[in-house]
């Protein structure tokens, strides 16, 4: 017999209670990796797109809700003609209700620009110039919509045909719908407006070069911000929010949990009493029965961990078909998330046995002997 | 000229030993003084309430006076740097209702001791099953005590407090539960053991057979010493 022979006995000892208690933290836990997961996808969806695609700064006006809010496009051709800037292009996107997608990127794309070149027609074909009324769909998007070549798909009041499907290599690209930017304006009532800039700089551009290039245009244009690509998530104001509000609601489940476990624990010491005396009076030091109380603590908050990332992760896979998410990010679970939420749920049961802990430590033996 | 055996070593010296409960109102011990040496079998006597009990916490730092001294092989305890450790490896305990832990097996209850003493899960499982044989219960190791008669679970309490190797064994009304047979059958384990290892062995009881087994007898009532006497 091991001390953690004794733990473990302790703890079946009220199957059902000890069950109860690490289902609570494993709600908290859940919650962690399903929020924090959506979070993390969000931004890794974004990072691949900008890689996918090649931009280095994206310049935007970081105003606005879920996207950046819209600009004047002739400022495209002022920072086309400052050094560094190679290759410049504009972007005008929206997250739209089209048809029977509560939720879908529309993206128009300035015809000719780079932002298209990666785009493989999977089906059909890419519209023949930036006045056909045409759309292509990303591989998801046509999956959402449930649209073949040759369709026709409403976008605001407007009417398209969808002339292709493509592969963008990479979620965001392909949860989209994707036609020429003038389109687009036109069907939002936005002429002549953008929320997007993005840049190619020359492949020997260093670093403080794009930097200063992106200094450069913040001078030069008041309202816009132009970071690095590998910079976009972590700079921007929705992502920030996003996080910050995963976390917070995290942590809000965290606690309720903190508390069930330290109920549990209190429960636990109440009625052990009687069993502490036992312990003290056959020489058991303090130390050991606050030890034996936190293990016990600590393997509730492991296991409701481990059964937590479970949780999690299936409630995950399942907000990743629902039609509001696909397409638009791809839920992350990553090692570092769960060794991260596992350890929180560890330290979860630690924190929560400090007290009972202490409590059951304290008795004095001849009294708890009559408890 | 004859040769002249050392005296034993004397193992708890009480003075002005007392303890009061309830802030005074309830005075359990009242200024008891006595001597206790080494290899001794002494049985406290004396009705309910008699500060027998009280005296016998004391021993076993489960307690400590409201005024007086109680050393042990010389040290006052009440100042001993680590009571657990006391518990732990001079002494062993052995209470009237056996006090097994119900969800760990008799082998199981036996190695409790034994944590936090440096031994390995196989030393210890190896002592235990050494004690169990030595009470014997060697044919119910693997039992939970709910699954064992009086006598047994008193059989594996008994084991129990020897986990450690103590030098003194503190037994409260060890035969309080069990019927006349078995209470014969403990008290002769108990002197048997006491004799072989050279125990000290101090036993709380109010019964004056039982008593019969100790060499010596303190008679208390009322939370003082009335009596202190060689067993006919």
């Amino acid at each position: 017999m091991t001390f953690l022979t004794i733990v473990f006995r302790d703890l079946w000892r009220r199957p059902i209670r000890t069950a109860l208690t690490m289902l609570g933290i494993a709600i908290g836990i859940a919650a962690v990796i399903a929020l924090v997961g959506m979070a993390s996808g969000y931004e890794k969806g974004i990072v691949k797109q900008l890689d996918v695609i090649g931009i280095d700064v994206i310049v935007s006006n970081m105003e606005g809700g879920l996207m950046p809010k819209a600009f004047d496009e002739a400022i495209r051709d002022q920072v086309a003609a400052l050094p560094d800037a190679a290759d410049v292009t504009t972007v005008f996107m929206q997250m739209l209700s089209v048809e029977d997608a509560p939720m879908i990127m529309v993206s128009g794309r300035e015809w000719g620009g780079f932002t298209w070149e990666k785009l493989t027609v999977v089906e059909g074909r890419m519209p023949h110039d930036a006045s056909e009324r045409a759309v292509v769909l990303g591989t998801m998007a046509a999956e959402m919509l449930q649209k073949n070549v040759g369709d026709p798909l409403q976008i605001e009041t407007e009417e398209f045909t969808v002339v292709g499907i493509v592969d963008g290599h990479s979620l965001v690209e392909n949860g989209a719908i994707i036609l020429a930017l003038p389109l687009f304006q036109e069907a939002s009532g936005y002429e002549g407006r953008v929320n997007f800039i993005d840049i190619r700089v020359p492949t020997d551009a260093s670093k403080e070069r794009v930097e200063a290039l992106c200094r450069k245009i913040e001078e030069s244009f008041e309202g816009l911000r132009a970071v690095r690509a590998s910079e976009v998530v972590g700079t921007s104001q929705g992502f920030k929010i996003a996080k910050a509000m995963s976390w917070s609601t995290s942590i809000l489940a965290i606690i309720v949990g903190i508390f069930g476990v330290m109920n549990t624990m209190l429960m636990t010491v109440f009625e052990r009493t009687h069993e502490i005396g036992i312990l003290l009076a056959l020489g058991w030091k303090k130390r050991m029965i606050m030890g034996l109380i936190l293990a016990e603590a600590a393997v509730m908050g492991l296991l409701g961990g481990i059964i937590g990332v479970l949780l999690g992760a299936a409630t995950l896979a399942i907000l990743g078909t629902l039609p509001e998410v696909r397409g638009l990010l791809e839920p992350d679970l990553s090692q570092g998330l769960i060794l991260k939420a596992i350890l929180i749920a560890v330290c979860v049961g630690i924190a929560s046995g400090l007290y009972p802990a202490w409590r059951g430590a304290r008795l004095s033996p001849s009294v708890a002997l009559q408890g | 000229m004859s040769a002249v055996s050392p005296p034993a070593p004397v193992v708890y010296e009480a003075s002005g030993l007392a303890k009061e409960f309830d802030d005074g109102r309830v005075a359990a011990l009242q200024g008891v003084d006595f001597q206790i040496t080494a290899g001794e079998f002494v049985a406290v006597v004396g009705p309910s309430g008699s500060g027998k009990s009280t005296l016998l916490n004391m021993l076993g730092l489960l307690d400590s006076p409201s005024s007086g001294s109680l050393k042990y092989r010389g040290d006052e305890m009440a100042a001993l740097p680590d009571p657990a450790r006391y518990r732990a490896r001079e002494i062993g305990f052995i209470f009237q209702s056996f006090h097994l832990l119900g969800t760990f097996t008799v082998t199981e209850n036996v190695q409790i001791p034994m944590f936090g003493q440096g031994l390995s899960a196989k030393a210890r499982e190896a002592r235990a099953a050494e004690l169990l044989d030595s009470v014997g219960l060697s044919h119910r190791v693997n039992h939970l005590p709910v699954k064992l008669s009086g006598g047994e679970r008193q059989r594996a309490a008994i084991a129990r407090s020897l986990a450690n190797r103590p030098g003194v064994l503190l037994a409260d009304e060890p035969t309080g539960n069990l019927d006349s047979k078995n209470a014969a059958a403990v008290m002769e384990l108990l002197a048997q053991l006491q004799r072989d290892h050279q125990t000290t062995l101090v036993l709380v009881t109010h019964d004056r057979e039982v008593a019969a087994h100790a060499s010596r007898m303190l008679t208390m009532r009322d939370g003082k010493i009335l009596s202190d006497s060689a067993t006919p």
